[in-house]
């Protein structure tokens, strides 16, 4: 990571929805940086609030029914909360774009792809003549790995396979060279081999365009490859954030450490958490994993999920680390706060 | 491409053929009105029944083989000469030009305002679903819908025409004629008729257009378009209109044959617009067979010919579509 002021710097985000069973929670008071030139990874199961967390940052997200209820988004020195919609579309897909889960309906059937990849530059350029743009989108399919670029920029989505479709939308988001991507599952609907093919494509184009990443996904596999730093996330709430290195060698949180043993090939064999993650209209007090930790205490029900603690290399208990803090490993769990022995989820540890 | 619309083409003509084989068909099969009234004449003037019915026969070339006379009345409606109405004593072609203008005038403003104007009601309570503005447009949308025609009308020229007088009660088919079609007093007295149609056409494009909008409005792409910094207009517009239009275009026949249909027979009765729905009316209840015939055909080709332009919309609003094979 380069420079000392983060390029994104989110503080207890929270966004909920308002549906007819309830406000449903999405995203609890989440806080993480992005320096330039770095991937972070937010990690969580399904409903975990990962991706409405990346999409409250421009606000993508519907409004209303969501609503970002609190906290604050600074993206390279402004803040972006309070924005009016004809603001943040200029940030959008110029300094902040967006890569999605599903490519197959990611482009409008109806318009040829080189004219979906222009409508970018068309946008955020007032007049930029017809022959820039065609020779800018060609240029972005070719770096993006797409064949024959000058005659594919003609042809119209259903002619493109999935992964074609993917390289496709990246050359969308890279259009105007953002500063930030944020790239939401873009492997987890394609093939195997077509989702290491988009990986690696990420990573050379990241160093290419010299921008930073947030790779919102489930599959810890795929973080460990490509993250710098990564955000574990549960039902709204961070759970734990540090390097990955630090995280997958020593994660701290239950629930992390649940994850990680998961994982194929760690641990033992087809492990699972048991229970399942909490209603987003009614989660619990306390921890939102206590119900499904094994070292949960009495005091772990109680409350509100516990703040950020460092967690020490040797066990050392240290006070809560600063909101919106730096790089440190952390993790929200009372074992690294005061008045707890941090050895109990060693031991428990071990057992696993 | 070329190929697909030339294609498509040829087919009308061949459904045209159809259709007109099957009128022939139907004709020949059933009793012919002008048959049973020249015997009865007959009778009456104490004359041989049976004679006057062979004379008449004779003069109508119904005692000519069936396959002679398929010839001849496919002849006759290619050179369009659809025959003689003896309820309107002139030719039933004439009689046609005479009337489609009075149909046309309220009938094309309709179509044309009910689709402008519904389809932007129905892309802008999708825009802004389950609003006061949404569940407005929503009443009046069903309003119109659930209201009979006939109905509506009579209660507005009781209102309008009888209490207020602000409007004429029924339409003097003088006036276009001597005042010219644009001119004020013949627009005026179209207001009543246009208003009655519009309730339920404009409803049913409104509700139509806006259940594809928001169909349209989760997809994907959209998300991905506002992603990109498009404007909210460029959304509803370039995106989400665009792709409701491949469906929308499809309802148009639908739209345009049910204010010929449902919405002209019963206008142009209560209104007294000599129109091609008060012909319809008239030839029926007349039995006047060759005009029958004649607003039949037009309602059908006017059907062929609307598919035919919906298939080609098709194809040019959806690239999807592939017409290689068909």
């Amino acid at each position: 990571m380069s420079g000392t002021e983060p390029l994104l710097s989110v503080e207890s985000l929270t966004t909920h929805f308002h549906t007819e069973e309830g406000t449903v929670r999405a995203v609890d008071g989440v806080d993480f940086d992005v320096y330039r030139g770095e991937t972070v990874a937010i990690v969580g199961e399904s409903g975990s609030g990962k991706t409405v967390t990346s999409e409250s940052v421009t606000k993508i997200i519907d409004i209303p029914p969501g609503e970002i209820v609190d906290g604050s988004v600074t993206f390279d020195g402004r803040e972006l909360t309070g924005l009016s919609d004809e603001e943040l579309q200029e940030i959008r897909g110029d300094r902040i774009s967006h890569v999605f889960q599903n490519p197959q309906n990611g482009l409008n059937p109806v318009y040829r792809v080189g004219r979906q990849i222009g409508e970018v530059l068309r946008i955020h350029e007032d007049g930029i003549s017809d022959a820039e743009v065609r020779r800018r989108v060609v240029d972005l399919l070719d770096r993006t790995g797409i064949p024959e670029a000058s005659s594919r920029v003609d042809d119209y989505p259903h002619e493109f396979s999935g992964g074609m479709k993917q390289r496709v939308l990246i050359a969308m988001a890279l259009a105007r060279d953002p500063d930030l991507l944020i790239a939401d599952e873009p492997t987890t609907a394609l093939d195997v081999t077509i989702q290491a093919q988009i990986l690696r494509l990420l990573e050379e184009l990241q160093a290419d365009f010299d921008m930073s990443v947030i790779f919102v996904t489930h599959d810890l596999a795929v973080v460990s490859e490509i993250a710098d730093r990564v955000v574990v996330m549960y039902a709204g709430k961070v759970m734990e954030r540090g390097r990955v290195e630090e995280v997958f060698e020593a994660p701290a949180h239950p629930y992390t450490r649940s994850l990680i043993a998961c994982l194929p090939g760690r641990g033992s064999a087809m492990r699972r958490i048991e229970g399942s993650l909490p209603e987003a209209t009614d989660p619990p007090e306390g921890c939102r994993f206590h119900p499904r930790c094994e070292y949960a205490t009495d005091g772990c029900a109680s409350g509100d999920q516990p703040p950020l603690y460092h967690v020490g290399g040797d066990g050392n208990r240290q006070s809560p680390a600063p909101v919106g803090g730096d790089a440190d490993h952390t993790a929200a769990c009372v074992y690294y706060g005061p008045a707890h022995d941090v050895s109990t989820l060693e031991d428990g540890g071990d057992r696993q | 491409m070329k190929w697909y619309i030339l294609k498509r083409v040829l087919w009308t003509f061949v459904a045209m053929w159809i259709a007109l084989t099957l009128t022939f068909g139907l004709i020949s099969a059933s009793p012919n009105p002008g048959q049973m009234r020249a015997t009865m004449s007959c009778a009456a003037v104490g004359e041989n029944p049976q004679e006057c019915r062979e004379q008449f026969r004779e003069r109508n070339n119904l005692d000519q083989p069936v396959t002679e006379r398929y010839k001849n009345y496919m002849v006759n409606m290619v050179t369009l000469n659809w025959g003689w109405s003896e309820s309107r004593s002139q030719y039933v072609i004439p009689a046609i030009l005479d009337a489609w203008r009075f149909t046309a005038q309220y009938a094309i403003p309709v179509l044309v305002i009910s689709t402008l104007v519904g389809y932007g009601l129905g892309l802008y309570s999708a825009y802004k679903p389950y609003t006061v503005t949404d569940y407005t447009a929503s009443f009046v949308g069903f309003f119109g819908i659930s209201i009979p025609n006939f109905w509506f009308a009579l209660v507005l020229i009781i209102l309008l025409g009888t209490r207020v007088e602000l409007v004429p009660t029924y339409y003097q088919s003088g006036i276009p004629i001597q005042q010219g079609w644009l001119s004020l007093a013949n627009l005026r007295q179209l207001i009543l008729p246009v208003t009655v149609l519009l309730t339920a056409s404009l409803a049913w494009q409104m509700r139509y257009s806006r259940a594809q909008a928001l169909e349209q409005m989760n997809a994907e792409f959209v998300k991905v378009a506002k992603a990109k910094g498009a404007s909210q207009y460029r959304l509803m517009i370039w995106h989400v209109l665009r792709m409701a239009a491949v469906p929308l275009s499809t309802s148009f026949v639908g739209s345009l044959l049910a204010i010929f249909w449902s919405g002209s027979v019963i206008i142009e009765q209560i209104f007294a617009i000599p129109g091609l729905g008060l012909m319809t009316y008239t030839a029926i209840v007349e039995q006047d067979t060759p005009l029958v015939l004649a607003t039949t055909l037009v309602t059908v080709f006017l059907a062929i010919f609307g598919n035919l332009l919906e298939d080609i919309a098709y194809v040019i609003l959806d690239p999807r579509i592939d017409y290689g094979n068909r």
